[in-house]
């Protein structure tokens, strides 16, 4: 993480001018449109892009790795001044594993299930150094195993893929990517699919393993986050050219390309809250329509549709005399844009919340739980899961309680759970005091409606977006084809939209529909079950902005379960912080947010990126992965992987009670509202 | 839904037209009675006249015109494999879609049945009942429906324990829809597609499954002819006259082949979701 701009040194990696397009029927598409960079040694350069933008395919062109259909137009890459386009496929095939290695996102797909991980591992050893004894590879595969911090890594090597939890099966990715001690990393979306405690022991273990081979690496991500924390410089990449490229500090500091300001300013901040988000407008293009000229002016807040940016294609061009590079032709105009009210829009007057309150209680649950049985693999009888294990929380009218956790901790089932889905196994759910737990009250379900994550199994392939949004309306026997043009209205889609069929529509459409078939019946209260994860960030904002709109509007009560700490802070009044099917923490969202009393609450917060490179800090890594839910640790459910763990904490669970005054309630037998310092809490850890 | 131009969809369409011919516009032509027999005229070859006449395809071993005869045999074959399919398809998915919509005892109950169905011999269960119940046609198609749901079933069933969990049935069902309704309009269209896959694949063996029921004597009986009737009807004589059991065959061939190979051009485009083939992503 030193300086690299000045460096004389000749870059590790140089690519100028990469075109690279996709074959097709009406001739060839231009996937990646004139990409320069270049990566120095020990370096992290990041690129930040939306679906769709081409990141991942500059990469897979440096690797050699294009999917069939897509060539190197024009261009060269060099790695350390040898062009890697001209190099036989073998030659080839011996740089990458050797001088450069990749990590993908999904360990779960790039990890062979029937081979066991060390042979795995030990095969790409292998074909780098044919020379070497079998027990030398031996050595090595369990040496970079225990550098990834797998623990008894000589057991590990001996286990399959399905045996190693998803954080493991990406540290063993990232063990075979540095096994050969590679010059050049190249990590696509490395942590995407994990947790955010996990993703941080991920991306501490990357470092570690980067710091001792010495390897550059390319990070490709849609986080800002991530890139804030990790990079050195960064580059946006939009409709298949960068829009922007400088050190991380000035990117972050001066974003001067309008799609980078509105990526910044759609982005729910961790350590912000209130204002409403920036939207950018549109969304982003197919390969096939991508737009003449500047490729993001339909969607440019800056633009305004002027000659320029529909005709050229703007060049990269360095502001000033530093390494910032900006692909506008009125960059000079973004700063007084970027600091305008059209960019950082002012907060909507509160909601009438408490007025709505008093109309009725709301949602109120009591003692919830749900198991579910397991059947044991190779012995007789099931064990119990408790997926939701006694939940209390009352959520008033009008108001948005966001449900927070990590995969597994049973949040979702507490969504369904209320929904009737899944039958409650005990306790209480009333909506203004009428028990709508039992089976009987089918009556009630059309009160509460819900909005799933995946916009693409939301919606019936085989119907038009007319009969999906009918549909509610058709098993209630309320339908009216005025209604179904109003919905449509309601979530910003035309009406000549409604006899297209799902799949025509991109990610943050589908979602719009979901919305509208979810309010079709006037439902109270909405269930967002990760309702904006699947989407990009610029789509994200407009989701959540309308989202917020529609709850102001029709006086919805929200339960918000997501993953996204930052989605939650911006969205709730209210926050709930699940772990092993308990509420280990709830109260307002500045209680939990700014004095998080329980120490998974604060090791949360400390795991998730902040998209400021100004505030790097240190953070609480949790060690370990999630116990299994099967059984659950005695006593507090979160002590195997706590800091200030006693044996009190093993004896007694805490109860959720009201621990450090002000209404907020934590499960711990050792509160402490505030961050910890994570020096001081180390020392705890020792002691 | 789109199809891949490709030389076996020619190929497949070409065979097709061809039994179409034989069978819708043959019987319309001035051909001869297919039961009318001229024992003079026994065991013609093909392309040879018999009198004043070309007898295009020969006479059989009772001097029948064998032209008119397979057009006869090819609609009885033809009007046996598609009732067939038709019933068993419809047998097939009403049970796998209960079977995989509602789980537990229905479900225990209806793969229980196919997995019993599936460890007896087909041909064994159809040469006994065949045997009992005498085969009219009637019996015939009724026998091999109820022989042949398995295939439909295992998918339907397979298809709708996957669909009843996806997010559009789960939404249905917090509207307030009934079973009923999530079957009808979110289950059945979704497994369609996959369930006339399946069919035609299945088209082929009732075909070939009746013709040898038909060769054992067991299914058609004559003089009403099938083409597996024919081959084996042929099967004295193919040593010297191989056409008469050649010819039939080649109908089953064309037909079965025809329908397989347009299958294939149609699945390779389309799938339950009917989703667009995958884009590239970044």
């Amino acid at each position: 993480m030193t300086a690299h701009a000045a460096d004389p040194a000749p870059p590790l990696l140089e690519v100028r001018d990469l075109v690279v397009e996709l074959a097709t029927p009406r001739g060839p598409l231009r996937v990646v449109d004139g990409v320069s960079f270049t990566v120095a040694r020990r370096e992290v350069f990041g690129v930040v892009g939306e679906s769709g933008s081409g990141k991942s395919i500059t990469m897979l062109a440096v690797m050699g790795l294009l999917p069939p259909g897509m060539r190197i137009a024009a261009g060269t890459i060099r790695l350390d001044g040898q062009s890697l386009p001209d190099l036989d496929a073998e030659r080839l095939r011996r740089l990458r594993g050797g001088r450069m290695a990749m990590i993908f996102q999904d360990p779960m797909t790039s990890l062979n299930p029937v081979l066991r991980i060390g042979t795995q591992i030990a095969e790409a050893v292998r074909l780098h150094h044919p020379d070497w004894p079998a027990a030398r590879v031996h050595a090595r595969v369990i040496e970079v195993l225990g550098l990834v911090g797998i623990p008894d890594p000589a057991r590990r090597y001996r286990q399959y893929p399905n045996e190693f939890s998803g954080g493991m099966r990406q540290r063993a990715m990232i063990a075979m990517a540095i096994a050969n001690e590679p010059d050049l990393l190249v990590a696509d979306e490395p942590t995407t699919a994990l947790d955010v405690t996990i993703q941080a022991q991920v991306m501490a273990v990357l470092a570690e393993a980067r710091a001792r081979t010495g390897a550059a690496m390319v990070l490709i991500t849609h986080d800002l986050g991530l890139v804030a924390e990790v990079a050195d410089r960064v580059a946006v990449m939009y409709g298949g050219r960068f829009m922007e490229s400088a050190a991380v500090e000035d990117l972050f500091r001066v974003p001067s390309h309008p799609y980078s300001v509105g990526l910044m300013a759609s982005l729910p901040r961790l350590d912000r809250q209130g204002e409403a988000l920036y939207s950018i407008p549109g969304q982003p293009p197919g390969l096939a329509d991508r737009p003449a000229g500047c490729a993001f002016h339909p969607r440019c807040g800056l633009s305004a549709d002027r000659a320029d940016c529909v005709a050229r294609v703007p060049e990269l061009r360095r502001l000033g005399a530093g390494a910032h590079a900006v692909a506008c032709h009125f960059a000079a105009e973004t700063p007084a844009w970027r600091d305008s009210p059209m960019v950082h829009p002012p907060a909507p007057p509160p909601a009438a919340a408490p007025a709505a309150a008093a109309r009725g209680s709301g949602l109120a649950v009591r003692d919830l739980c749900k198991e579910f049985r397991v059947s044991r693999p190779r012995r007789w009888g099931s064990d119990r899961l408790h997926a939701v294990a006694g939940l209390s929380f009352t959520i008033a009218r009008g108001e948005t309680l966001g449900l927070v956790g990590e995969s597994g901790c049973g949040k979702s089932t507490l969504g369904r759970v209320i929904l009737g889905l899944h039958q409650a196994t005990r306790g209480e759910i009333t909506l203004d005091g009428e028990d709508i737990s039992r089976r009987r009250a089918r009556r009630h379900r059309r009160r509460m409606q819900v909005v799933f994550q995946d916009p693409y199994a939301s919606l019936d392939p085989r119907m038009s977006v007319f009969e999906i949004i009918a549909e509610p309306l058709r098993i209630n026997g309320v339908f009216r084809a005025e209604r179904v043009a109003e919905m449509l209205a309601h979530v910003g889609l035309s009406p000549d939209m409604a006899e297209r069929r799902p799949a025509e529509f991109s990610g943050g459409q589908r979602q719009r529909i979901a919305i509208a078939r979810a309010l079709a019946l006037d439902p109270e209260i909405l269930i967002l079950d990760e309702a904006v994860s699947a989407l990009d960030v610029s789509i994200q904002a407009q989701i959540i902005n309308l989202l917020k709109g529609l709850q102001r509007r029709f006086g919805l009560t929200f339960l918000f379960i997501a993953h996204d700490l930052s989605v939650v802070r911006h969205i709730s009044d209210r926050v709930a912080v699940m772990y092993l099917g308990r509420i280990v923490e709830m109260g307002s969202r500045e209680q939990v947010f700014d004095r998080p009393a329980h120490p998974y609450t604060q090791s949360l917060l400390s795991a998730v990126p902040v998209a400021d490179p100004a505030a790097r800090r240190a953070r609480i890594i949790l060690e370990g992965d999630l116990p299994n839910p099967l059984h659950p640790p005695s006593g507090c459910a979160f002590r195997t992987r706590c800091f200030k763990a006693r044996p009190l904490c093993a004896e007694a669970p805490p109860a959720l009670e009201d621990r450090t005054g002000g209404g907020q309630l934590t499960a711990c037998h050792f509160p402490e509202p505030g961050m910890p310092a994570v020096a001081a809490m180390a020392a705890t850890r020792q002691g | 839904m789109r199809v891949r131009r490709s030389a076996s969809l020619y190929f497949a369409l070409a065979m097709l037209f061809g039994v179409a011919v034989l069978v819708a516009v043959v019987p319309l032509l001035p051909v001869y009675d297919p039961y009318k027999q001229d024992l003079g005229a026994s065991l013609t070859p093909p392309f040879e006249m018999i009198g004043d006449r070309l007898s295009l395809f020969g006479t059989d071993q009772l001097g029948r015109d064998i032209l008119s005869r397979l057009a006869l045999a090819g609609q009885v074959s033809l009007f046996i494999g598609l009732a067939t399919v038709v019933l068993s398809l419809f047998i097939g998915v009403a049970l796998g879609l209960i079977a995989g919509f509602f789980r537990g005892w229905p479900d225990t109950l209806i793969m229980g049945l196919a997995d019993l169905q599936l460890s007896i011999p087909r041909v064994l269960i159809l040469i006994a009942v065949a045997a009992i119940v005498g085969s009219t046609i009637p019996v015939l198609v009724l026998l091999l429906a109820l022989t042949s749901w398995v295939a439909y079933g295992r998918v339907a069933r397979a298809m709708a324990m996957s669909l009843r969990e996806r997010e559009f049935v789960l939404s249905a069902v917090t509207q307030g829809a009934s079973a009923t309704w999530n079957i009808r309009k979110h289950l059945l269209p979704n497994v369609m597609p996959q369930m006339l896959i399946v069919g035609s694949f299945e088209l082929g063996q009732v075909i070939v499954l009746e013709a040898s029921l038909s060769y054992l004597g067991l299914g058609i009986q004559p003089p009403l002819p099938s083409w597996g009737l024919m081959i084996s009807e042929g099967q004295s004589y193919v040593e010297f006259d191989p056409w008469l059991s050649l010819l039939p065959g080649i109908c089953i061939f064309m037909l079965v082949a025809g329908v397989q190979f347009l299958t294939q051009a149609f699945t390779s485009e389309t799938d339950a979701e009917g989703e667009p083939a995958p884009r590239p992503t970044t």
